[in-house]
């Protein structure tokens, strides 16, 4: 019986190891190979000039300068405010800690590009309408705030990053042993003394895994960058890999490449540094025996403060974006709000962009590449999680490492390596060329869910079944399929939320006929249509939106797989 | 005085969303100085409360603590001191060892704080690290201990800024069972040798006996009783007590007359035994004695019946290695008897037992288990 199974494992695991391997290694090995290569068409033929181009281009160490200082920006914002977030949540008796559930679904709603249209909107110096109000009551000159900036960049990439530091940092909170801070007060410390002596030091490697995951984010960030940076000429990396292959006459992969192989080697190796915090957090979780009840750090008068500016902070992640995209979607032009503005709203926005034929394809698009996408890549993931999980070979530890490995991938650049791949096949510039970058790039976010959700199911309770009768599928189909299969939807619906705002990938890939809803809004923002974009984003939130409403009424829980 | 702790009307409410429970019920006490007191009661009497209250980790509701001379919280007096002013020391039930700190970072860490110097801080904490046999693991990460080395490392961190009084809250519960065994042994002579005021709190009544000067048995937050393990094992008068401490034969009884002023006379299902009973029962008073099982014994077969001997059968028969336990039954009721390892006994054998009077009491009519 043993043997038959291993018979049967094996060739799936081999099989498993070069689909994963083609999807994952494949673009980089294309990427080296094509940074190496005199031009597109011409894969192969050695040439050092890319990197000669590449790295004597006089705007990279600006380029540099700026990349550094924007992703440790925004690294140092969205942790110390996801720390905070996560302490306020954890530790303390905040009110209605019930809003912080919903924090981590808020990503998957309201894409990246259109967080940023609605704060450009709001910010930018000419006649955002947050500017032009305080323009009006100070009688300034000019705005206040100009968006296009590093510090707008930071602010708006550092909000969006939130979510995820505050979900990295909670756990450590959790299993944080309260009893170690009392230990410290029973021997004599104050708060003060505690907090730099005990509790930071040992949150420290939680919060430096923390820093490293956003640093990690921001480097690979498209959608800022591109909606705020290039009208502000503040370019960074995925920026400038971009620019490479947008601007001008003659897209350059070959310089692409060669340039896009540093973002990824950083990338790389800040991943296994995550890792290797992660790891080194995970040692200070103390086991504690029974437990006495958690101390709750009562937060006395600062109580409401605090919870003002936790509702501050979610005004700014959710309420204000999407309330100016729904009022900028019935506008002709940006305006305060006034009686001249109502009297000018009509649909006209609405029936522009369900009239044109080029966005009504973008959004057949991209619910094609939603739910196709994701049904694929989760069937993928299905038979990587159950290997990794089930199979201890070294065959399924190398799949593990592999789908790790590529979790840290910019989409940008891994897009520059799919480029590279899909021109050698009949797949370039078709959905299905997209399709299969999408699951290649966005592979270890269906594994990761799906291995816990197979961790979760104890090998007893399989084997419980058989010896109470059940053959093996039998077991299978009874057992181990209904306790899977929330995880399953709540892996689909996470994936295909994903694809629905997919945007760097795209951006490398899209062409005529391909085009998907998050590069037309791109693009629709740089003709300044404002209107249109706030349109067209709605339709995109909508359907987000639909997918979450579903997992919460088959109620699936949305584990937010980063 | 120095160390002594003293609690006044202490109370404590916890509310929760489901309940409101009373852990602290006007709890009156006051700690020998220079002994250890142990607090033990079943989970959830109020015992690890308390402990936290004196500790400065819980506020009362109402009452008043004082840690030798000084009042340390106080309701009408307005006072109170957070715990890094109480001039403690104590032992966490998961050690709370810092993770991120050595061995001698952990127990220097109450002296760094009082700004002692360098000099005398490194022979402090050799001494005591000599003393909790850590000698040589100064420089080790405290969480790659064993459990019952973190544990020491625990005790030389309360030991080592010389408290008034050290509390332990349940230390030796996360130890496997021959490993508490030893600690146990090892913590009661530290603690006897350093002559050291401690309160201690636990749930194993095994534990609580063998480590104390004096025991406080807590139930529902209000202490039932207090004593020396001797008291309390042998001589205790409160039914709750009786049946949480150990194990024990309840018997209906009732007074026949006096033999003389602490003996009684009293008819049972064992025949007429002598018992040791409050002085004041009359005769025909219906009473509650209680034996415990390792206080019978197999009568000599040879001499004559003695004093409170009775015959019976055996209905089960556990071998439990050091002894056998054995389930008699005698005059319609049922006794569990343990008996020495090497008298053969069986199922359904007829076996004559002795009980000596003062281990047989009767307990005050009125106290309800």
């Amino acid at each position: 019986m043993l043997e038959r199974k291993s018979a049967l494992r094996f060739p799936l695991v081999g099989i498993l190891i070069l689909v994963v391997g083609a999807l994952t290694v494949g673009p980089v090995v294309m990427l080296v190979v094509g940074s190496f290569s005199e031009g597109i068409g011409a894969l192969g033929k050695f040439t050092i000039d890319k990197y000669v181009a590449a790295y004597t281009d006089p705007v990279l160490p600006k380029t540099l300068l700026n990349t550094v200082i924007f992703t440790i920006g925004c690294a140092s914002f969205s942790t110390i405010l996801g720390g905070l977030l996560a302490y306020l949540s954890v530790r303390t008796d905040i009110p209605f800690k019930g809003l912080f559930r919903v924090l981590p679904v808020v990503p998957m709603m309201i894409p990246h590009v259109l967080f940023a249209a609605a704060w450009i909107t709001l910010l930018n110096p000419t006649n955002g309408m947050l500017n032009l109000f305080l323009r009006n009551i100070f009688k300034l000159s000019s705005g206040p705030f100009n968006i296009y900036s590093l510090g707008g960049m930071i602010f708006l990439e550092g909000m969006l990053d939130l979510p995820v530091t505050y979900l990295v940092i909670s756990p450590a909170m959790y299993s944080f042993d309260t009893t170690l801070e009392e230990a410290s007060w029973v021997s004599g410390a104050s708060n003060l003394y505690t907090l730099r002596r005990i509790t930071l030091p040992i949150l420290r490697p939680a919060f430096l895994a923390t820093f490293t995951l956003a640093i990690i984010r921001s480097l690979a960030s498209f959608a800022v960058p591109s909606m705020v940076g290039l009208p502000g000429r503040i370019h960074v990396l995925t920026t400038h890999v971009y620019r490479i292959i947008s601007i001008g006459w003659s897209p350059d992969y070959g310089r692409a490449a060669a340039i896009g192989l540093i973002v990824l080697v950083a990338a790389i190796i800040l991943v296994y540094l995550y890792r290797y915090l992660i790891a080194e957090s995970s040692q200070y979780v103390t086991v504690t025996g029974k437990g006495y009840r958690p101390t709750v750090v009562e937060l006395g008068r600062a109580r409401y403060p605090l919870f003002f500016l936790c509702i501050l902070l979610f005004c700014f992640l959710v309420v204000i974006p999407l309330a100016t995209l729904v009022y900028m979607s019935f506008l002709p032009y940006s305006m305060v709000p006034s009686a001249r503005a109502i009297s000018m709203m009509s649909l006209r926005n609405w029936h522009t962009v369900l009239a044109n034929p080029i966005t009504v394809r973008a959004l057949k698009n991209s619910v094609f590449l939603a739910v196709v996408g994701a049904s694929l890549a989760i069937l993928l993931s299905l038979f990587v999680a159950y290997v990794i999980v089930k199979v201890r070979s070294r065959g399924s530890a190398f799949l593990e490492s592999l789908s790790f490995l590529s979790f840290s991938f910019p989409g940008m650049i891994i897009g520059v390596g799919f480029m590279w791949f899909l021109v050698q096949t009949p797949l370039y510039a078709t959905i299905w060329g997209l399709l299969v970058a999408y699951v290649g790039t966005y592979l270890p976010y269906g594994i990761r869910p799906l291995r816990s959700a197979f961790m979760q199911i104890d090998q007893e309770l399989e084997e419980s079944a058989r010896v109470f009768g059940a053959s093996f599928l039998q077991a299978l189909k009874d057992i181990v399929v209904p306790l899977l299969a929330p995880g399953v939807i709540s892996a689909w619906i996470l994936t295909a939320c994903m694809f629905i705002r997919e945007l760097s990938v795209s951006a490398v890939l899209s062409r005529p006929g391909t085009e998907v809803l998050t590069v037309e809004i791109m693009k629709l923002a740089n003709d300044g249509l404002w209107g249109q974009v706030a349109a067209l984003g709605i339709i995109m939130i909508g359907l987000s939106t639909v997918l979450v409403l579903v997992a919460n009424l088959l109620r699936v829980p949305l584990s937010h797989a980063e | 005085m120095q160390g002594m702790v003293s609690v006044k009307n202490l109370t404590k409410t916890f509310v929760s969303k489901e309940e409101t429970v009373k852990a602290l019920n006007n709890v009156t006490l006051t700690t020998p100085n220079n002994r250890i007191l142990t607090l033990l009661g079943p989970s959830g009497c109020g015992k690890t409360t308390l402990l936290r209250c004196i500790a400065g980790l819980e506020s009362p509701d109402s009452g008043e603590i004082s840690i030798g001379d000084e009042i340390v919280w106080s309701k009408t007096h307005g006072i109170s001191l957070p715990p890094e002013r109480r001039g403690i020391g104590m032992v966490f039930q998961s050690y709370a060892i810092w993770p991120h700190m050595t061995v001698f970072g952990n127990v220097a860490y109450p002296l760094q704080i009082r700004k002692t110097p360098k000099q005398e801080i490194e022979e402090r904490v050799k001494k005591i690290l000599d003393l909790v046999q850590l000698s040589g693991f100064e420089n080790r990460l405290a969480t790659k201990l064993s459990g019952g080395q973190q544990q020491r490392v625990a005790l030389a961190r309360a030991l080592v800024a010389e408290p008034k009084v050290i509390l332990f809250d349940e230390p030796l519960s996360n130890l496997d069972a021959k490993l508490r065994e030893s600690t146990r042994q090892e913590l009661r002579s530290f603690l006897t040798e350093l002559a050291i005021s401690a309160i201690y709190v636990t749930h194993d009544q095994v534990e609580a006996l063998t480590i104390s000067d004096e025991i406080a048995i807590m139930r529902g937050g209000v202490i039932v009783e207090r004593g020396t393990p001797q008291d309390i094992y042998l001589r205790s008068n409160n039914p709750f007590v009786v049946d949480f401490i150990g194990r024990a034969n309840f018997l209906e009884a009732t007074v026949k007359g006096y033999q003389d002023e602490n003996h009684a006379i009293v008819s049972c299902a064992l025949g007429d035994i002598v018992c040791s009973a409050p002085s004041d029962l009359a005769p025909g008073t219906g009473v509650t004695i209680y034996t415990r099982p390792e206080s019978f014994e197999v009568a000599p077969s040879s001499s004559s019946p003695m004093e409170n001997e009775f015959e019976g059968t055996v209905t089960d028969l556990l071998f439990a290695g050091e002894a056998h336990e054995a389930e008699i039954s005698v005059g319609g009721a049922r006794i569990l008897a343990k008996l020495k390892f090497h008298i053969p006994l069986k199922k359904g054998d007829k076996v004559r037992l002795h009980i000596d009077r003062e281990w047989c009491r009767a307990l005050a009519p009125g106290e309800e288990a």
